[in-house]
């Protein structure tokens, strides 16, 4: 993930949707990506929410992601669909391996990364709270988000340390409690250590008062969220039908 | 920072719970996409709750109050959902769950045999994944895969799955508990009491 940049930005001249939306077809796509069949009818189902992510993307004005993302994706299914039975052995495994993660998880990953980059915090917050979803839900679930891309930033840093002595497959100390104790310490640290930061920033954000927040994010259903959603509860509809 | 007395869960406890239950899913999944090679399948729930372990033992040393627990399990059965598992892991996680939590209340949440117990049996959450692979639900479950894994894996998978094999793995869930967080402890010592940081 070097390089992609994961925090959200407010971007007043993109397409806005509703916080509440974006969770929702998440949770939907992903749940129809994953468990649905990659053949037969059940292919349109996907395709058509492939899309999503695609045109979402394009909406950010990443356009050569956005098309990539396509392409591959589509490469991925129709190689998928009629190349993978005709395979055995260890080459059937292999294409197993990478079919199986790519035209399962790929949409979901790029609307994930959709939502990241678009949704702040305190629209996620404001969104879950008018559901009246409870605060210790919330507050968990809108940390370990935003934890991800810190992990991902953190664990990069400490791997090329660790290459620096020697401790990685090939390298000089092979032992695997090492390469494990080495990697995941370091990473258990830095979460005590941002946990208590966080505690410290979400006091003066006013979190966990006695009071109701208020926060200025305009959150609201327009057309786009119910085009959106229309498309993916039709899918994930026909997902349980056909 | 003063510690506060009241039973109630404040902002600090529900950040600390979805710190460690991104960095709790983040080793579980890690670990498990091992099962890809099919035999393999078999010891993935003893592994991931092994390692899973090293950091729900730095978790433990954060929770002070009864529902902590829960909460990660909670969102954990919902990040689970999420990656394509069927239902029946959320009753279960929620379950096992509040049962761990519950013990280690018992023990005040500082008796180190509890959190070992409390920890094998939230490590039994995984059940609720496994379950999908046998009995009634198996049929349904290996038809969806198939077209995505080809012939090849689910034929392998199915010849290694026996009913009785999700007794096995339910024990090898507990025991890899068992195992995690004696190791868990066991970092804990080395590594963080020794810098004071816990």
């Amino acid at each position: 993930m070097k390089g992609i940049e994961l925090a959200a930005v407010r971007d007043k001249n993109v397409l806005q949707l509703d916080p509440r939306t974006k969770v929702l077809c998440l949770l939907l796509m992903s749940y129809v990506m994953l468990t649905g069949s990659l053949e037969g009818k059940q292919l349109y189902l996907r395709i058509l929410l492939a899309l999503i992510p695609f045109v979402l993307i394009m909406t950010k004005r990443k356009y050569s992601l956005a098309l990539g993302y396509l392409c591959f994706y589509l490469f991925v299914l129709f190689g998928d669909a009629f190349v993978l039975h005709r395979m055995n052995g260890i080459i059937n495994l292999m294409f197993v391996f990478i079919s199986a993660i790519a035209g399962r998880f790929l949409p979901g990953i790029m609307l994930g990364y959709y939502v990241m980059t678009t949704t702040t915090v305190s629209e996620f917050i404001a969104g879950m709270e008018r559901m009246h979803i409870s605060q210790k839900l919330i507050i968990p679930v809108s940390v370990m988000f935003r934890y991800f891309p810190t992990i991902a930033e953190e664990s990069n840093a400490i791997n090329s340390a660790m290459k620096m002595r020697g401790i990685e497959f090939g390298g000089t100390n092979r032992s695997i409690t090492a390469m494990l104790e080495y990697r995941l310490v370091p990473v258990m640290m830095s979460t005590v250590k941002i946990g208590d930061e966080l505690s410290a920033a979400s006091l003066t954000k006013g979190l966990g008062g006695e009071v109701k927040r208020t926060n200025l994010c305009k959150i609201g259903f327009h057309v786009q969220d119910i085009l959106i959603l229309l498309i993916v509860i039709t899918c994930f509809t026909f997902h349980f039908i056909w | 920072m003063n510690h506060s007395t009241t039973s109630k869960l404040e902002v600090k406890d529900l950040i600390n719970v979805g710190l460690f239950s991104a960095l709790y899913i983040i080793c579980y999944f890690g670990v498990s996409f091992m099962g890809f090679v099919p035999v393999l399948m078999l010891i993935v729930p003893l592994v991931c709750s092994i390692v899973g372990g090293i950091p729900f033992m730095l978790f433990l040393t954060k929770v002070k109050k009864f529902g902590m627990v829960t909460i990660m399990s909670v969102i954990l059965a919902i990040a689970v959902m999420m990656t394509g598992n069927s239902w029946q892991v959320i009753p279960v996680s929620i379950v096992m769950g509040l049962a761990a939590d519950l013990i280690m209340k018992s023990g005040n949440y500082v008796s180190k045999k509890k959190a070992l117990l409390g920890y094998a049996v939230f490590s039994e959450w995984c059940s609720g994944i496994i379950v999908s692979m046998f009995f009634g639900f198996r049929d349904k479950y290996f038809a969806s895969l198939r077209s995505g894994y080809g012939d090849e894996y689910i034929n392998k998978l199915e010849a290694i799955t026996p009913d009785w094999m999700f007794y096995v793995m339910v024990v090898l869930a507990f025991v890899g508990g068992l195992i995690g967080a004696v190791l868990g402890t066991k970092i804990l010592k080395k590594h963080f009491t020794k810098a004071g940081i816990v």
